[in-house]
């Protein structure tokens, strides 16, 4: 009786042994899948960050830090700043994602990062954004910046000139050329990673 | 019943003018300032008179701004009632000293010193008030006072000063600099007591007997500690234990996080467990700002918070069999291997496969994705099918019974007077799981047993555990067919800053119960947090555990408990 009981414990591994499991994991030739929901790597929109740095804030260990980055929307602000993030703190918590008050940073499914020094795993905008102006759009970009300043300033001339009370519809003027261009660049994004 | 106010009134009855302040916060949940002096007999009474007798463990409170220190006693009972009594002590900021209660409760021990070392508040009439989790030379700071600065920098080795101690060893030492002494952020004048070496070696009594250490680096449990066992031959004559090896100061951390912040490091004290952290952190911070968790969000946190349970108690039977050493036929890798489809279930969900800070206030992150209830409804049946032929391999097996049974047996009257919960205490007998004791989430409405042993030996202990994966999956079936549609987040706006208030919040760990004290001031930054951490309390019964076992089964012992030092180092 005992035996055949212990025997029976024996035996148990091997039949579970010949079972078709899956035990030994083909990385890094073959990645597992990953959910939909998996928190990796960032992703950021360059397009339509608007570089509000409420990432950055509410980012428990600091890991965010606003720095310039010449392919990001120039239409609002010349000096506007974006995301980079030093993964060598970060913990993957997914906080600064869930605030983004427009949506731009998300987590991808990417999440090999090694590298050979500790400013390597620094990732910067370049390195982050998965979408972002091409150097012709930034110029174009650009260029309507400028145009639309000038049509601000000459507003604000006449506005003074007519004692300051049309303010309003000149701030209008400068809005709607903005959504406009937005757009289409938005449309056909340059893939991006080249850190 | 009894319920808060009767508690209440008996105290107030009992004791004319003790209660200086009390507030009763629903049916179980009292509050009370007690007066310093009647601190003792208070408790004698509540022990005696009203079942209270599972002492949970103490919080100290620095309030600066009232030039006081507060030591919040938690009182509860093992299935008599359900009120949790919150019994605070005041004292003086500038000579702290509150009456101890260690020779009332024995458990009251560990969490008297650590309130000792971490705000120096002396505790009259403590046998042993040496330090726990801090290290001697930062002992006398009292870090966790408000007004505390932090400790100097002492991670370059630039200042540091070569001395040769008597023995001949070389040590290091980083002598102050005038302006630290200053700062207060260095150890000037030292308490006296006798280092963790001496008192260890105060114990050898004969030729015969020596200490041999286990740990802080071994396989018994995941997580530094260290076991010290003075032996006489093959037999364990007393154990020491000394914790605190990663202490990460979690509690102070999160005084200096934001509320929000503060979920994400839930997850680092005990990373088998995060979900049910997270739980009892947002659960008592809910209760502070009187959130409603909409039903939806309270089912995801159920299913998620059972499936943790399962992978937890996988990984913990699993890594009890390596350590018995039960090589030809441990079924610790395929433990492994059914934990995993477990980890993907929760992953796919939460994005994280163990820290998940998945929890939110009013809420959770994510909602389950498409074709989880299929995925889960393929998992469970195998998952039961497993467990159930473990539970029979274990049952029927003779050498393991012969190796386990009757090793470390706990009795019922010790095991509640230790405090230990979860899993060690049910294997003695106890029901007491705090998912029917402190129902929270939609658990009263799941029907499901609290699984219980009856040797309360280390084969119960993993057999309670085993059993209590069955019942965890029955439940989220239940939970699976139940769910209903729906937001899982509350539609009221979630404030930056907490309103001014307290909650006691107990939530049932896979290692037991798992409690959290949060206070806010009003601030966007919690004014304290106590963990009172499942394993804290039942590491604290090794050492009496481990007397007079064979040295090979203090491995088993502490094996079979289920450890994260982790979590009781915080
Ligand atoms: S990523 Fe989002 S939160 Fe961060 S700066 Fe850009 S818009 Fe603001
Ligand atoms: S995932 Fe968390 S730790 Fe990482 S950058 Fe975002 S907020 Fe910071």
């Amino acid at each position: 009786m005992l035996k055949r009981k212990m025997i029976k414990n024996f035996s148990w591994p091997l039949k579970t042994a010949t079972r078709e499991i899956e035990i030994t994991r083909l990385y890094p030739e073959v990645m597992m899948e990953l959910p939909d929901a998996e928190r990796g790597i960032h992703e950021l929109d360059a397009t339509i960050c608007i570089g509000c740095g409420t990432c950055a804030r509410v980012c428990p260990n600091s890991c965010i830090e606003m720095v310039h980055f010449k392919f990001g929307s120039p239409l609002k602000n010349k000096k506007m700043q974006f995301p980079q993030i030093d993964y060598g703190r970060c913990m993957f918590c997914g906080l600064c994602v869930d605030d983004c008050p427009v949506e731009c940073l998300k987590m991808g499914k990417k999440v090999t990062m090694a590298g050979w020094e500790r400013e390597d795993i620094v990732k910067r905008p370049d390195f982050l954004a998965t979408k972002r102006f091409t150097a012709n759009e930034v110029a174009d970009l650009e260029a309507e910046a400028k145009r639309i300043a000038a049509e601000k300033a000459a507003a604000k001339k006449a506005a003074a000139g007519k004692e300051g009370a049309s303010k309003k519809p000149a701030k209008e003027g400068a809005a709607a050329p903005k959504k406009k261009e937005a757009a289409p660049a938005a449309a056909k994004p340059k893939e991006g990673g080249a850190a | 019943m009894t319920n808060a106010n009767d508690v209440l009134s008996s105290i107030q009855s009992a004791f004319p003018g003790a209660v200086l302040d009390s507030k009763v916060e629903s049916e179980r949940r009292l509050w009370a300032t007690i007066d310093s002096k009647k601190i003792l007999d208070v408790c004698k009474h509540l022990t005696s008179k009203l079942n209270f007798d599972h002492y949970s463990g103490a919080a100290g409170v620095d309030w600066i701004a009232r030039k006081e220190m507060e030591v919040v006693e938690i009182m509860a009972s093992h299935g008599a009632h359900q009120v949790v009594a919150m019994l605070k002590v005041k004292t003086s900021r500038e000579n702290p000293s509150v009456k101890s209660l260690t020779g009332l409760y024995w458990n009251a021990n560990w969490y008297e010193r650590e309130i000792w070392e971490m705000l120096g508040i002396n505790f009259e009439g403590h046998p042993e008030l040496y330090p726990l989790l801090l290290s001697d030379e930062l002992v006398g700071v009292w870090p966790w006072r408000k007004d505390y600065k932090g400790y100097p920098d002492l991670t370059t080795g630039e200042r540091a000063v070569q001395i040769t101690t008597p023995e001949g060893y070389t040590e290091y030492h980083i002598p102050p600099t005038p302006a630290e002494v200053e700062a207060g952020t260095v150890v000037v004048e030292r308490p006296k007591y006798p280092s963790f070496r001496e008192r260890e070696e105060r114990e050898i009594k004969s030729d015969a007997e020596m200490i041999m250490h286990l740990g802080p680096q071994h396989a018994m449990v995941p997580g530094p500690f260290l076991l010290d066992v003075l032996v006489e031959g093959e037999r364990v004559r007393k154990a020491f234990l000394d914790v605190g090896y990663i202490h990460k100061g979690i509690e102070k951390i999160m005084e200096n996080r934001t509320w929000l912040q503060g979920i994400t490091y839930t997850d680092r004290m005990c990373y088998v467990a995060s979900l049910s952290n997270n739980e009892c952190y947002c659960g008592a911070v809910e209760k502070i700002l009187g959130l409603e968790v909409p039903l939806r969000a309270q089912y995801i946190r159920v299913i998620l918070e059972e499936l943790s349970r399962i992978q937890s108690h996988l990984i913990g039977t699993g890594e009890f069999l390596t350590l018995i050493a039960g090589v030809g036929y441990a079924p610790w890798q395929y433990m492994i291997i059914d934990r995993e489809q477990i980890i993907s279930l929760i992953e796919s969900v939460t994005g994280a496969r163990l820290t998940h800070t998945f929890v939110r206030f009013g809420g959770v992150r994510n909602d389950l994705p498409e074709g989880f209830a299929d995925k889960c409804r393929k998992v469970l049946p195998y998952m039961k099918s497993r467990t159930e032929e473990f539970i029979e391999l274990f049952e029927q097996d003779p050498i393991y019974h012969k190796r386990m049974d009757g090793v470390g047996i706990i009795r019922p009257d010790d095991a509640k007077r230790m405090g230990v919960s979860g899993p060690p205490l049910r294997a003695t007998g106890v029901a007491y799981d705090m998912r029917k004791e402190d129902p929270i989430l939609v658990y009263p409405e799941l029907d499901f047993k609290v699984t219980t042993g009856t040797k309360g030996d280390s084969a119960d202990r993993i057999d309670v555990r085993l059993r209590e994966m069955l019942e965890s999956i029955h439940i989220i079936e239940q939970c699976l067919d139940k769910i209903p549609e729906g937001p899982i987040k509350t539609d009221v706006k979630v404030p930056k800053k907490v309103p001014v208030g307290e909650a006691y919040y107990r939530v049932e760990d896979p290692r037991g119960e798992m409690g959290m004290y949060v206070i806010s001031d009003g601030g966007d930054k919690p004014y304290r947090v106590k963990v009172r951490g499942p394993f804290y309390a039942t590491f604290q019964t090794l050492t009496p555990l481990l007397e007079g076992v064979y040295i090979a089964d203090a491995v088993a012992i502490a094996g079979s408990m289920d450890g994260c030092p982790s979590e009781a180092d915080r």
